[in-house]
């Protein structure tokens, strides 16, 4: 009838006096049997969540799409070494070369092949957008709770700045961050970051509105909890599940408002991002010009994977919100 | 005139998930002959009311029905839509919740009564005047002004929502009026009104009604026959008074049992379950001249949209050790907001007085966090008291860990859930709510207050959103609590029979004030303010068709 | 009243995106505020539970254009400080765009007023924003005020068409999806609404151009109007439609897409309520309770997430109408961008958030007559 059993810890950081009473034999007996109930209960989870994802074809095929998107863009100095980018090198190159077998997705004005641009340009992108997305989400996160849960003055100043990011269009901010900020992939992360949080805060603000009028919450208030008990045991556990689909989500959107800060002129142009391919085109006025494979390729990749990204999170979305499930 | 039977009616909804289907309603036959009334009574989950629905085929696309329902002699099943459409209002109408959303939020009410008569022209109101000038007539039976003709379902009381429903449901002249749950989420007085004056507007006009509720006591005061559901399957069927006062089944027993008779010496102090919690102390703890909490002169206000309202007004209460105080009240009487501020959640009004324990109550946010180890509140509801992913340990543990309590935590969540008799209390403790019972949640809420070692527990309405055969279970719980530890307990309510049942003083509160305060015994048996009289009187009793005949 | 321990539900603070569960349906959730219910002789007719009637207009009003207001200053605020006070001189950063000499910097900085303390420059900025003076621009050499007077019709007519026809579109489209879930039809409309919803604007916009303007050669590449005609005769106002096909199209297809999905999932959120079992009860068929009792109670929810995309769908045209010649502010912008030309930008930046803010405030107001619940909040 040892007292310090591994399990005897489990209900709680109890106190360090040893307790010399009869009740500790029931006591650590079925807290052992009630760590494997929480066990089991998890994995019985996340074996259902399992199983509602994989039933969800277009879910599993958007995430066979990001994983070969990423898998190129980690890969990309294996499959192309970064030489291939350099425009010194590609003098013999054919210029604009249409897609052909020698070269499948064509060149662009320099001779460079497309599809090794793609593959350099994936890195940018996806990193940007993955980025981008968790600054986003953190700030939304914590602006949405902080409104919806802070009362008078405090969260009336809240809610009026969320409130004022929810009306301003993200693209706008972001062009006036990043037109004033140093060039860089930073100050694109930073300029989309900083702009896009408001759609998580408003979901975060409803969502929190919603429990914080649960009876739970002012049962914590009649035991005494404070303010840190409820907004950290109570409001974000509540929201966290719905910030993490939202993250997905948003991914997409972030790799969009990387493509469009780059085609306006505004990215890091020593880095190739599927954007910037984008704005040389147009630099070059290829859509009139008939290079249409200049065009199309940066464009179909920005379109699979926002599209994956959007049907993964659309899972997840569905996993965690059962009401959404029949949609 | 339409009669309405069901022939061994079985309604199954297919589902996709590997539960399989669920069979809602099995094997059930009923009959409603023209002009009769009959009422079905069952608590959620029983069936009722997909069986209702199947009347005019309103079932949702999975359910699929076997055997007949047949409405003045036609299989429903056989009708094309379009007769089914005809006969739906015009033969039979449904009187819903007017409580809920069953008024569309965003259409006048007066609009939405027209529309049913547009449909059903029958002739008579063929212009938009005649169907105008109808719509007045209706709104005149069922008590509303005419003005109310262009209000929204918001801008009404629930009464006042419950009567554009009759409004609606008598608008095409039916011949079978079917009401589900017409009165719950009312208050005693208004429910008393609205089922006098459906029963009346049914009886002069020889329509036959179909009544469902979970409430026996509410059925039996209006319906002729009552038949009693129970998981899909009809348990009882007869007349409403053998059903109620001589019940042949054990679960209708049971619901009968739940309803307290007031004045009836045997269920005083005592109420019926078959599960009673256990007094384990030879000599119980009874009302004492202790006095734990006291109030003077409390005012409570509030800035509404109309300004500020004063929502309980120069209340005087006494709460002895080992006492048991019901506080009885309709909703905005202000009981919920005394509870509240006798608990500090809610900022009283200067001139009030508050004490505990003889000292005055601490106003400082950290000195009222220690006030409230020993103040502790039981809210209404106990599904949504307990967050839906914390296990019955961390909802009992938690107000340790605010309060700062560290030692033997283990062993006060498990005495805490043995008091509240959630036994053996160390296989409920990784269970999380959505595994127990309604009932047992509410003990796991208990537990939670008691984990504190509270001297008062302030209960609102702590069995009211509970299955009536749990009821009596839960009481007897608090009364336990009382003898065992000693405990005093506030207990808000709008149900004088639970006074009757475990109090052992009660408080009638009108428009924030307390109109009588007395020994349960001597304040139901001879009320003296003319309000505890009304409400006394509006108390549905079990199998007298009270309603019909007084009226 | 509000002590630190507890916080009330707040009657005022109930903004129509929030939409809280079981709101209006939970009377018992309120603090028990109103009073007493009705008293014994008077049935029904003087019910006192009945809830208060409704705010007055004036207030809701007031309230909105305050809010508007506040969100305006700060525009403002954001217009001077993101431009002078982040890390990065602007003036710098012009000069290393293209060469300038020493003398030509120092120009440019008594020209921004660079020069003066920060609080002149502040006071000096805040007066032209009030006398409508935003400054010269750097690259067209005129007052930004009368660059944006010229470029914002153009703007507006691109946004407003491509507006009026995605909102139509996206709510027609979503409504017919929802009712007829899981349908051909639906699996339709949804998984194109999905990819527009996933390509840049401007991308469509160069594929259209691609297709239509260079292949094909059906539609005119880019700018407003054929040089020489004129814009309010017959053959002018034709030859404007054609110019704005490819645009609106390309504004449209993106932003329809999100208006489908948000009146889709509102739809479907209203498909299980009580009030449409009562419309089937009463002998409606399936098609009078969609358009009468279940379109119009999902429009609302609609209707604002609606009017927080049209600060979306403005910002779209800067890119579209880089990618069309579109002679309109997003073309400014773009032209401001790449200059860099400051002051224009930031001349543009106010205008375009003033536009949107003043579309939000209009959203607002129109929403108080769509629902009724809201006349009194």
């Amino acid at each position: 009838m040892s007292a310090n059993t591994p399990a005897e810890a489990a209900p709680g950081p109890s106190s360090n006096e040893p307790n010399p009473r009869g009740s500790e034999t029931r006591g650590s007996t079925p807290a052992i049997d009630g760590a494997k109930l929480i066990r089991e209960r998890r994995l019985n989870n996340a074996k259902k969540n399992w199983a509602l994802f994989r039933a969800d074809v277009p879910a599993l095929i958007g995430a066979v799409v990001l994983l070969f998107f990423i898998v190129i863009a980690v890969a990309a100095p294996i499959i192309a070494p970064e030489s291939m980018l350099d425009v010194t090198k590609q003098l013999d190159a054919p210029r604009y070369a249409p897609p052909s077998l020698d070269h499948p997705l064509g060149t662009d004005g320099l001779g460079r092949e497309l599809w090794v641009r793609i593959l350099w340009g994936a890195r940018v992108s996806i990193l940007v957008g993955v980025a981008a997305t968790v600054m986003s989400m953190v700030i939304g996160t914590i602006m949405g709770l902080a409104a919806g849960h802070f009362t008078g003055l405090f969260g009336g100043v809240i809610m009026r700045i969320v409130d004022f990011f929810i009306v301003l269009p993200s693209l706008l901010l972001a062009i006036v961050l990043s037109s004033v900020l140093e060039r860089g992939v930073l100050t694109i992360v930073i300029a989309i970051g900083l702009t896009s949080w408001a759609s998580t805060a408003r979901i975060v603000r409803s969502q929190t509105l919603s429990v914080e009028s649960r009876l739970y919450i002012e049962r914590a208030r009649i035991l005494g909890a404070g303010h840190r008990h409820i907004l950290f045991r109570h409001l974000l556990p509540a929201v966290m599940p719905l910030v993490l689909a939202n993250t997905t989500l948003t991914v997409g959107g972030a790799i969009i408002a990387e493509s469009t800060l780059s085609f306006l002129g505004l990215g890091d142009t020593s880095k190739e991002s599927w954007g910037t391919i984008l704005k040389n085109s147009m630099d070059v006025s290829a859509a009139t010009s008939g290079y249409w494979w200049y065009v199309l390729t940066p464009g179909v990749a920005i379109l699979l994977v926002v599209l994956a990204f959007t049907m993964v999170g659309r899972a997840f979305e569905a996993i965690i919100n059962p009401a959404l499930r029949s949609r | 005139m339409t009669d309405l039977s069901f022939e061994n009616v079985s309604i199954t909804y297919r589902s996709s998930t590997d539960r399989g289907d669920v069979i809602a309603v099995s094997d059930v036959s009923l009959d409603l002959p023209a002009g009769a009334t009959l009422g079905i009574a069952g608590e959620s989950g029983s069936g009722k009311s997909t069986l209702i629905m199947s009347a005019l085929r309103l079932l949702p696309k999975s359910a699929r029905l076997d055997g007949r329902v047949l409405l003045g002699g036609k299989d429903i099943k056989e009708l094309s839509f379009g007769e089914i459409r005809a006969v739906r209002w015009a033969q039979a109408s449904i009187v819903f919740q007017g409580a809920l959303h069953s008024l569309n939020p965003v259409r006048e009410v007066g609009k939405q009564i027209i529309e049913a008569l547009e449909h059903h022209a029958k002739g008579t109101w063929t212009t938009p005047e005649k169907r105008r000038e109808r719509m007045f007539g209706l709104l005149d039976e069922v008590d509303l002004e005419r003005a109310k003709a262009s209000a929204y379902p918001h801008e009404l009381s629930g009464g006042q929502k419950q009567r554009i429903m009759i409004a609606m449901a008598l608008a095409c002249e039916p011949d079978i009026i079917i009401a589900d749950e017409p009165t719950t989420a009312l208050d005693v007085i208004v429910q008393k009104q609205i089922l006098s004056g459906l029963a009346d507007l049914v009886a002069d006009r020889g329509i036959s009604l179909l009544m469902i509720s979970h409430d026996l006591a509410v059925l039996s005061a209006v319906c002729a026959n009552l038949a009693i559901m129970r998981h899909g399957e009809l348990v009882e069927y007869g007349p409403s008074d053998e059903v109620c006062l001589q019940p042949q089944v054990e679960y209708t027993k049971q619901l009968a049992g739940a309803f307290p008779q007031i004045g009836d010496p045997e269920s005083r102090l005592h109420p019926r379950t078959l599960k009673p919690a256990e007094v384990h102390r030879a000599e119980p703890f009874a009302m004492s001249e202790e006095v734990v909490l006291e109030a003077k002169n409390l005012s409570v206000s509030f800035d509404t949209r109309r300004g500020r309202e004063r929502a309980v007004r120069g209340v005087d209460l006494k709460l002895r050790r080992a006492e048991i105080l019901a506080v009885v009240g309709q909703s905005g009487s202000g009981k919920t907001t005394l509870a509240r501020s006798l608990l500090g959640l809610q900022e009283v009004e200067p001139g009030s007085q508050l004490a505990f324990a003889g000292s005055p109550l601490p106003r400082k946010a950290k000195a009222l966090r220690t006030f409230r180890r020993k103040v502790q509140m039981i809210l209404q509801d106990p599904s949504g008291s307990l967050n839906p992913k914390r296990s019955v340990y961390e909802a009992v543990v938690e107000g340790l860990r605010v309060q700062g309590i560290r030692d033997r935590q283990y062993e006060r969540v498990i005495g805490a859930l043995e008091a509240a008799e959630l036994t053996p209390a160390a296989d409920y403790l990784e269970s999380i709510p959505q595994e127990l019972s309604g009932g047992q949640r509410q003990r796991v809420v208990i537990a939670g207050a008691l984990a504190l070692e509270p001297q008062l527990l302030i209960a609102d309405e702590p069995v009211a959103s509970l299955d009536a055969s749990v009821r009596g279970e839960i009481l007897s719980l608090f009364l336990a609590l009382k003898k065992n530890l000693g405990m005093s307990a506030l207990i808000i309510t709008h149900d004088l029979g639970l006074a009757w049942n475990i109090a052992d003083t009660v408080a009638v509160m009108k428009k924030g004030e307390i109109v009588e305060y007395g020994e349960v015994d001597t304040v139901l048996s001879n009320p003296q303010h003319e309000y505890t009289q009304e409400l006394l009187a509006a108390v549905p009793r079990l199998g007298s068709q009270s309603l019909v005949r007084n009226e | 009243m509000s002590t630190p321990t507890h916080d009330d539900p707040q009657p005022g603070e109930s903004r129509p995106e929030d939409p809280r569960p079981g709101d209006p349906a939970a009377p018992d959730a309120s603090p028990e505020n109103s009073t007493a219910a009705s008293a014994p002789g008077s049935v029904g007719t003087a019910d006192m539970d009945e809830p208060p009637a409704g705010g007055s207009f004036a207030r809701y009003l007031l309230g909105k254009i305050g809010g508007a207001a506040t969100s305006m200053v700060l525009v403002i605020l954001l217009g001077f400080f993101a431009f002078r006070m982040l890390p990065g001189d602007p003036v710098l950063k012009i000069a290393k765009e293209r060469p300038m000499s020493p003398a030509q910097i120092a120009e440019l900085y008594r020209q921004y007023g660079l020069d003066k303390p920060v609080i002149v420059q502040f006071w000096d900025y805040l007066v032209g924003i009030v006398t409508g003076d935003l400054g010269e621009s750097y690259v067209y050499r005129k007052s930004v005020s009368s660059l944006i007077g010229d470029y914002l019709g153009p703007t507006l007519l691109l946004t407003a068409t491509a507006a009026v026809i995605a909102i139509a579109l996206g709510l027609w489209l979503g409504q017919l999806s929802a009712w007829r879930r899981n349908s051909l039809f639906d699996k339709l409309a949804s998984s194109t609404s999905l990819v527009f919803w996933s390509v840049p604007t401007f991308w469509l916009g160069l594929i259209l151009l691609m297709i239509f303007g260079g292949t094909l050669q059906w539609l005119p590449t880019g700018g407003m109007i054929t040089p020489g005609l004129d814009p309010w005769s017959p053959a002018g106002i034709i030859d404007v439609i054609k110019h704005l096909i490819l645009p609106v199209i390309s504004l449209v297809a993106v932003v329809y897409a999100q208006f489908l999905m948000v009146m889709r999932a509102s739809l479907l959120e209203e498909m299980n309520e009580d009030y449409l079992t009562t419309a089937r009860a009463k002998g409606l068929n399936e098609d009078e309770v969609r358009r009468r009792h279940a379109v119009p109670n999902a429009l609302l929810p609609t209707v604002t997430v609606v009017f927080l995309h049209i600060g979306g769908l403005i910002a779209g045209a800067v890119t579209v109408e880089a990618v069309f010649s579109w002679p309109g502010l997003g073309k400014l912008t773009f032209e401001a961008i790449r200059g860099p030309d400051l002051p224009l930008l930031q001349g543009t930046f106010v205008v375009f958030s003033a536009i949107i803010i003043l579309m939000n405030l209009a959203a607002d107001i129109v929403y108080r007559f769509l629902d009724p619940r809201v006349r009194r909040a």
